[in-house]
């Protein structure tokens, strides 16, 4: 199982998975590091895709949609399993977005290609 | 303890999914007249080679856009073309034949098949018993869902050779999931066949039947 660290979050995503055409993205682990420096972070796993074309319609609409979202106060480690994190299945690729810009705060993601 | 395993009295061979080299294939009289070229005839593959292919789609639910319900789906042309919705898997040589395993990775979805466009294959007897995506009943209706022919063991086996109608997969995600990525499995067996002037009897019996597609709309 491939894993990444984000050292450092922050307000724009950033990529944890890109997307593979013939699988999802299925988180496995999530851990969120917020023990060093004041404020509260919320941490968002977003799932960046665009849309196929389909009936009458040929346009490719890019979407992005939160599909697991934690808010982690200043002090606290959280993590979160397999079990916990069970459906938060990404389409497309994996992204990992912040409320705040918080280089302290670090985000590690435990994912796999279905 | 010294053991002298017996020798087993009978073993269980699991023939092979798809057609493999030497074996013989008819194709049946209700072929029409436009395939002259294998109705009624018989053929010794040859040579075969399987060529996976995995198609992608992500699709949203009709509620999400705020469309009435049934109306949001894909129609995948499995037929050969430039179009946005042709995936051009058929033949394009008399010779060959494409025998063609499909398979679903799990999610919310289901398929109907078409062939050609606009026709059923799984409509019943009765007036309006046939798929309906806008029909909450009938879009259930002759509906293949992924555990039907799962992505490691796919149970949906196409026939295609050269020239034949054009045969949709019709993909629709099902309420309640706002998108879903549908990864359609295929197994392309590419059959180069030999027609096989005079087929003995033995012959003929021991060869699959191709049959044209119409045989199942009786």
């Amino acid at each position: 199982m491939p894993s990444v660290v984000i050292d450092g979050v922050l307000m724009a995503a950033q990529t944890v998975a890109a997307e593979r055409e013939n699988a999802v993205v299925q988180a496995k682990s999530l851990t969120i590091d917020n023990q060093v420096g004041a404020g509260d972070c919320e941490i968002a796993i977003q799932d960046s895709f665009a849309e196929s074309a389909y009936y009458n319609n040929t346009t490719l609409t890019a979407r992005v949609v939160n599909r697991f979202k934690a808010t982690v106060q200043a002090g606290d480690i959280i993590t979160w399993g397999e079990e916990d994190l069970k459906g938060v299945k990404c389409l497309g690729a994996m992204l990992v977005d912040s409320d705040v810009d918080k280089a302290a705060c670090l985000v590690t993601v435990g994912y796999e290609h279905e | 303890m010294l053991e002298l395993q017996p020798k087993p009295q009978f073993s269980v061979v699991i023939p092979p999914k798809l057609l493999q080299e030497g074996y013989l294939v008819t194709f049946s009289s209700d072929w029409p007249s436009t395939h002259v070229a294998i109705r009624e005839k018989t053929f010794r593959i040859d040579a075969v080679n399987q060529v996976p292919y995995d198609l992608s789609y992500i699709l949203p639910e009709g509620t999400v856009l705020g469309t009435a319900p049934g109306t949001i789906y894909r129609d995948v042309d499995l037929s050969n073309g430039t179009g946005t919705f042709n995936e051009s898997i058929y033949p394009e040589n008399q010779n060959s034949l494409f025998e063609v395993l499909v398979g679903f990775k799990p999610g919310n979805f289901i398929s109907h098949w078409y062939i050609p466009a606009g026709k059923t294959v799984h409509n019943l007897e009765y007036a309006q018993m046939y798929p309906d995506l806008t029909n909450t009943k009938r879009q259930y209706l002759g509906a293949r869902q992924p555990k039907d022919s799962p992505y490691e063991d796919p149970r949906i086996k196409l026939y295609l050779v050269k020239d034949l109608a054009p045969l949709i997969m019709r993909l629709y995600v099902l309420p309640g999931v706002l998108w879903e990525k549908i990864v359609v499995g295929l197994t392309i067996n590419k059959c180069h066949m030999r027609e096989l002037e005079a087929p003995t009897d033995e012959q003929l019996l021991k060869a699959k039947v191709i049959r044209y597609y119409d045989y199942l709309r009786w």
